[in-house]
């Protein structure tokens, strides 16, 4: 290989070779960096929320003018909602997974404990919450109707039985066994059995340190003469259900305002659009960079044949084959991309690292690097392959022409 | 060592066809030092270059050291090129970039030798012509008559059986040209075949047959009283 010679003959044309190493350098290190953080938001965007999100919908229901009973309207709703062909379940809600809106509390292990043990989401549904929701029960068993109390948004009291997720059981209870035990809300002093454990739901918030923490509490909370309820279709008629049910309970009610009527597949991608936009600008970034790079090495490659045509053809006459010229300008591209991406190595870690400073980002993955590498490589010998080509089919009787 | 007979070069183009060479015939024997002149546009450069398969011929016959050149391959034509002949060019075409050393060792890396083996004849080639103490300068740094006493180590380092020159000094001083030829004269002298082209009378007396080309045919020849001898000099006159 001329490794030696082209290396030596490159040092005296300094400035393209730094220019187009320092380009790889650079689309390297941001390139590693942006598809890791496309990753993560990919990773983030596409976690379960536990519970069914193709067939359900939510809305609310605002009731107006002296005498409308927010109490005895719910419970019409709900039996009205449940008799709707098309419809599996419904059931009063105060939030569901990812909508960024809802209840948190404290639970602990003793009653009036200084520290809280863990944090928790809360979600107030009835006996029809877990089929509703979709939730998939692991341990125990679900509330009864006769469990299910009306509260208000001011009521401060423990229910007497509470469905946890598996991560907030395991929390509280590393040791297992959480079925059966006793748990404290909000710093209180009255006990509440955990009487069901389900595999998975998400808290709302999509940046909580406790995502995975959510407590189901079997109660009817109104917000004033407001009720948001969620309903789940049967699988692909959720969206004619959404229809009928808005028509219905118009009907059921005129002096209502039915609102916010949403899928929850809508709520995720409201939810997680920023997330989506992030991916879609860095893919962006990432694919620019890569072309402009692509164009420079074909820039400068081309440059450098219509420079060295003379110098083509002698070698030629000197007995190079066109081979010969094709795997020098290719191994003259792989020197100047090598030291571009050793350069570029440490940058994307020096930039991952500043990203974990300022940004709290996680650590690059090693791997990210060495898979630039390959990429890169493969990217810059693509580059160079047309002005390579064109450099072979220099004839060698230019040798001998007067320029 | 090169024989050539009724060879054609033709030319061709959508609108015309040019006879670059035309019913050409000539024959070299080895050790000779052979100058072919003419005027410009005559066909000598392109005598030059299918002599030393830059280029591909038309018709005709070519053997060069016994090997019958027509239907070669690319890369057989390379090879042949690579280990046979050995080119000195008017403009010397040594590359700017590599030093002296790198340049003659050019050749020589397409013969895939040995590392050892290339820099023991990179400097040997150097030392003939006068030059080994300056392996590591660069082209620029040199006169122009270094710079063709570089490009001749160049063409002797790989042995070739024939050394082809097109114009060898005509971007020389008359001193530096002097002093090429002297080198060339004696590089013969030590067995090597040379044919060189140039348009110049002069340095044509020196060699030792002279072959003039008007129009891509070979019009006459001369040869030294001494050189009366080579029964194989022939000359094809267009019908």
């Amino acid at each position: 290989m001329e490794f030696r010679p082209i290396l030596s003959a490159l040092m005296r044309n300094k400035v393209s070779m730094v220019l187009i190493g320092l380009q790889v350098a650079l689309t390297l290190a941001i390139v590693c960096n942006a598809l890791f953080i496309i990753s993560e938001r990919l990773d983030r965007m596409h976690r379960p929320s536990g519970m069914n999100e193709t067939d359900t919908f939510v809305f609310n229901s605002t009731g107006f003018g002296q005498g409308y009973d927010v109490r005895s309207v719910q419970q019409a709703d709900l039996q009205l909602l449940r008799s709707l062909p098309g419809v599996v379940d419904a059931t009063s809600v105060i939030s569901v997974p990812m909508s960024q809106s809802g209840w948190s509390t404290s639970v602990n292990l003793q009653p009036n404990q200084a520290t809280a043990t863990a944090d928790t989401a809360l979600y107030m549904v009835d006996s029809h919450g877990l089929s509703t929701y979709g939730l998939k029960l692991v341990e125990g068993r679900n509330f009864t109707p006769a469990e299910i109390g009306f509260r208000t948004v001011n009521d401060r009291a423990a229910p007497p039985s509470v469905i946890l997720t598996r991560a907030l059981a395991d929390r509280l209870f590393p040791q297992g066994g959480a079925l059966g035990k006793q748990v404290y809300y909000d710093n209180g002093s009255t006990p509440t059995t955990i009487i069901g454990i389900v595999e998975r739901m998400q808290t709302p918030w999509l940046d909580s340190d406790y995502i995975e923490n959510s407590s189901l509490m079997p109660a009817y909370l109104p917000y004033g003469n407001t009720t948001p309820y969620l309903v789940r279709a049967e699988p692909g008629r959720r969206d004619e259900v959404m229809k009928e049910v808005e028509q219905r309970m118009i009907q059921a009610n005129p002096s209502r305002v039915i609102g916010r009527m949403r899928s929850i597949e809508q709520v995720r991608a409201v939810s997680y659009a920023g997330d989506r936009a992030m991916a879609i600008i860095l893919g962006a970034v990432i694919f620019a960079l890569l072309a402009i790079t692509a164009l420079g090495i074909v820039g400068m490659a081309s440059f450098w044949v219509a420079q060295r045509t003379r110098q083509i053809g002698t070698r030629r006459a000197l007995g190079a084959t066109r081979f010969d010229i094709l795997r020098y300008f290719h191994t003259e591209n792989f020197i100047i991309t090598t030291l571009g991406l050793l350069l570029g190595g440490v940058l994307a870690y020096a930039l991952s690292l500043w990203l974990m400073q300022q940004y709290q980002a996680p650590r690059l993955p090693w791997y990210y690097v060495p898979v630039g590498f390959v990429c890169l490589w493969a990217l810059g010998q693509l580059a160079v392959l047309g002005p390579a080509l064109r450099a072979s089919r220099v004839p060698p009787a230019l040798a001998t022409r007067s320029v | 060592m090169l024989s050539m007979n009724h060879l054609q070069k033709v030319y061709r183009t959508h609108l015309i066809e040019t006879h670059a060479l035309r019913d050409f015939s000539i024959h070299v024997d080895e050790g000779e030092f052979v100058a072919v002149t003419g005027p410009s546009g005559s066909g000598k450069t392109t005598f030059l270059n299918i002599c030393g398969l830059l280029e591909e011929f038309s018709g005709g016959e070519y053997q060069l050291d016994g090997v019958d050149v027509r239907g070669l391959g690319d890369n057989a034509r390379s090879r042949l090129r690579n280990e046979k002949i050995g080119f000195i060019f008017q403009s010397f075409n040594l590359i700017p970039d590599l030093n002296l050393f790198d340049n003659v060792d050019v050749p020589l890396r397409y013969r895939r030798f040995a590392a050892a083996e290339r820099k023991r004849r990179i400097e040997d080639a150097l030392a003939r012509v006068g030059l080994a103490s300056r392996m590591k300068h660069y082209p620029s740094e040199l006169s122009g008559g270094q710079q063709q006493r570089v490009a001749i180590a160049r063409a002797l380092a790989g042995s070739p059986r024939l050394l082809l020159a097109d114009e060898p000094t005509g971007n020389l001083d008359s001193l530096m040209a002097r002093g090429v030829m002297e080198l060339l004269e004696e590089i013969n002298r030590q067995g090597t075949t040379i044919v060189m082209v140039t348009h110049d009378p002069e340095l044509a007396a020196r060699a030792q047959r002279n072959v003039h080309v008007i129009d891509g045919q070979v019009t006459d020849f001369s040869a030294e009283p001494d050189l009366g001898q080579h029964p194989a000099v022939t000359t094809a006159m267009p019908a």
